[in-house]
């Protein structure tokens, strides 16, 4: 049965990326929520597998590593698969809608939103340090992509830097995959710590490491690698932009922090890691203060992402050397924090777009007088605000409270300010976009209504912000199953 | 003043981070791996199915990688064509009649698809195989166009698309069918290797073809309205 469901996990957005390619962009709404459904269910199946057998080792071809691919399945894995598929639907669903099909490049959408889902599923379960690589290239091309689509300048010039950017952290992290494997001999996470558990830590290993890292944090825009996110996310249309804040970036994210907690404790030290989280808690002041300070919408939402992305690297300081208890806390603070971001980041973009399409313009101060017209968009908008401002019973409040428990438990209690600071940076300004919504402007009156189904999604994923911090505990549990260590099933 | 101070900043950082980069290859270098792979590949060679040992391991050891690398070229391909305006994929401007290029085009056509034929045929036991024969493919396809012959399968229509994502279906289809013959993904049945690794070769050859000829042709940049979200 699992066989069954890897299969259709690894085929599915491939085999609908080539659908979507052959037919209108018409067709491909239609084919490709015939996929969402498949992959779903695919994914959610994987996901109860899991959580009822535990994780499993699935070597790809039959080969098994080093000479082959293995996908690992776990616990963590799975959650983000299952947490992609919500996300990835919601945006395909309100893109169908959202999206004008009489542009004949717009049908290009659809092959590149099933190669980019196929890409961060490979990512997730990815175990073989080069696989990874092609994941994030699979990835990052097709955001590219979906940025330029149509290819008008502005579009161009972000998509571009964009591209830069991210070839050049690809870059970064393929030289520390080299020495990896030019150190280890093999390109599996798996076989170079189970080597490193009863060898002494090779000299020259640590720049391996470094440069992967930093490639990473690169992808991830970690202030102060994080100037291109901004245009790219601000200038990508709604669906794409919620995306590209709620998935893509987690995707390299994700890698760097497998490769810390795996490699962290040999090959790192304590320097880098406090620099980390120094960097992560810049991003989270630096990014919530641009963010208040931003005239256009979809920019203060851009630049809460930098900021959010900041706590993420928190992960780093507040796992090294500690105790197993509070690296666990960590952990589980950080995954909720993955979660609860791109729920409510994607509810935020997907409700972002529907005030500029009701308002017609992507100014803060046009949304006057919006509140009256389009309550549901922005109620979802301040209920996905709600979260980043981690305010109880939210998943962003759940994962900063195990975030400060893990602070405190460690000693390192400088971490805690800074969740303080961000908490009120973020409520400012999500109560800015509130206020401007709120006056009252007696000219204008004319307000485009958006189709309801627009207006549902994002609330959807709003409320399974707030929801996830109620059943943190179900959630978290998946993670910590026992991992079956040897060979696929 | 401060460009070169900036420019001197910039060659200090450059210049150390060669230095630690080269400093670290010479202590790796100067240690054994753990792991031998090499060894491990040749063990493993005859059940592979071709007899160079790169072949063997892009398309069978790690054929997921592959799979997936096409998937890049034909979103490179995608992301292309997305750009392309429709008009200059005929402009005359764009055509030379040059008749000394006609005239080479007639000695080296026909020579450069037997180079791409005999690459992908050698990738069996020496190094070739689909990613060199299609970009021998693609350079043909370069000639001829700037040569003026029509290729009207270059516009963007479903066949331009049928051609990019060939390979990348064929090799799909490979993949799947073994798990529906009870086997891992991508996991080829022992007798059928040989002839499937061509038969996916060969589809890819012409794919690569069509995504690098393709980015070539769609260079021009759609300049038609549509104006940014929110801006009017």
């Amino acid at each position: 049965m699992t066989l069954w469901l890897m299969a259709g996990l690894l085929f599915t957005p491939l085999a609908w990326a080539v659908l979507t390619l052959l037919t209108d962009f018409a067709w491909g709404r239609v084919v490709t929520w015939g996929g969402i459904v498949v992959q779903v269910l695919v994914s959610l199946g994987l996901w109860l597998a899991v959580s009822r057998d535990g994780g499993f080792y699935y070597g790809l071809g039959g080969w098994e590593a080093p000479l082959g691919i293995e996908l690992r399945v776990d616990g963590l894995a799975v959650t983000f698969v299952l947490l992609t598929a919500v996300v990835a639907s919601a945006c395909g669903f309100h893109a169908g809608v959202y999206i004008d099909p009489d542009k004949p490049w717009h049908r290009y959408f659809w092959p590149l939103f099933w190669f980019l889902w196929s890409g961060l599923n490979a990512v997730w379960l990815g175990g073989d340090l080069f696989n990874l690589y092609v994941g994030l290239e699979l990835i990052s091309l097709s955001a590219v992509g979906l940025v330029a689509l149509g290819g008008k300048a502005a579009a161009l010039r972000a998509s571009l830097r964009y591209l830069l950017a991210a070839l050049l952290g690809s870059l970064a992290y393929l030289l520390g995959v080299a020495l990896i494997y030019g150190q280890f001999g093999t390109l599996s996470i798996a076989g170079v710590v189970f080597w490193l558990e009863d060898h002494p830590v090779p000299a020259g290993s640590g720049l391996a490491l470094a440069l992967m890292v930093t490639g990473l944090a690169l992808k991830t825009a970690l202030f102060p690698l994080h100037r291109w996110l901004p245009p790219a996310h601000g200038i990508a249309q709604s669906p794409v932009s919620a995306l590209l804040s709620a998935l893509v970036v987690k995707a390299s994210f994700y890698i760097a922090a497998r490769l810390w907690l795996e490699l962290g404790e040999p090959l790192g030290n304590l320097a880098a890691a406090q620099l980390v989280g120094l960097l992560g808690s810049a991003a989270v002041v630096w990014g919530s203060w641009l963010a208040l300070r931003q005239s256009a919408l979809k920019q203060v939402v851009a630049y809460s992402s930098v900021a959010q992305i900041g706590y993420l690297f928190l992960l780093f300081p507040l796992t090294y050397s500690v105790s197993e208890s509070v690296s666990q806390q960590a952990q589980q603070g950080i995954t909720l924090q993955v979660i609860s971001h791109a729920l409510a980041k994607a509810a935020m973009f997907l409700a972002a777009g529907n005030l500029i399409l009701s308002t017609g313009s992507n100014r803060v101060d046009a949304l006057t007088g919006v509140s009256r017209f389009l309550p549901f968009s922005l109620f979802s908008f301040g209920l996905a605000g709600v979260s980043l401002m981690s305010l109880p019973p939210s998943g962003g409040f759940a994962a900063k409270w195990l975030l400060l428990q893990a602070s405190l438990g460690s000693g390192q209690w400088w971490w805690v300010l800074v969740l303080l600071t961000g908490g009120l940076l973020s409520a400012a300004y999500v109560f800015r976009i509130y206020r401007a919504s709120f006056l009252e402007n007696s000219e204008t009156d004319e307000f485009y209504h958006p189709s309801r189904s627009l207006e549902v999604i994002p609330m959807v994923l709003a409320l399974m912000a707030i929801g996830l911090g109620m059943v943190s505990e179900e959630v978290l549990s998946v993670m910590a199953l026992p991992f079956e260590e040897e060979g696929s099933p | 003043m401060i460009r070169t101070l900036k420019t001197l900043a910039m060659v200090a950082a450059c210049v150390s981070f060669s230095g630690i980069l080269a400093l670290s290859i010479w202590t790796i270098a100067g240690q054994p791996a753990p792991v031998n792979l090499p060894q491990l590949l040749s063990e493993n060679m005859a059940r592979s199915g071709v007899e160079h040992p790169v072949t063997a391991v892009l398309l069978n050891f790690r054929s997921y990688d592959t799979l997936l690398e096409i998937g890049v070229l034909v979103i490179a391909g995608i992301a292309g064509i997305s750009m392309a305006k429709t008009a200059s994929l005929e402009d005359p401007e764009l055509r030379t009649s040059d008749s000394l290029l006609y005239g080479l085009q007639r000695w080296f056509v026909p020579l450069m698809l037997m180079l791409a034929g005999y690459l992908l045929w050698a990738g069996a036991h020496r190094p070739g195989g689909a990613f060199q024969a299609g970009a021998v493919l693609a350079a043909t396809g370069v000639l001829m166009r700037l040569g003026g012959v029509p290729m009207d399968f270059l516009r963007p229509g479903l066949l331009l698309r049928l051609g990019l994502v060939l390979g990348f279906t064929v090799f799909l289809l490979v993949a799947v069918a073994s798990v529906i013959g009870g086997d891992a993904f991508l996991a080829y049945p022992p007798e059928l290797t040989k002839p499937l690794i061509l038969i996916i070769e060969s589809v890819l050859t012409l794919s690569i073809a069509m995504v690098l000829l393709a980015l070539f042709v769609s260079a021009p940049v759609n300049d038609a309205e549509d104006p940014e979200e929110g801006s009017s």
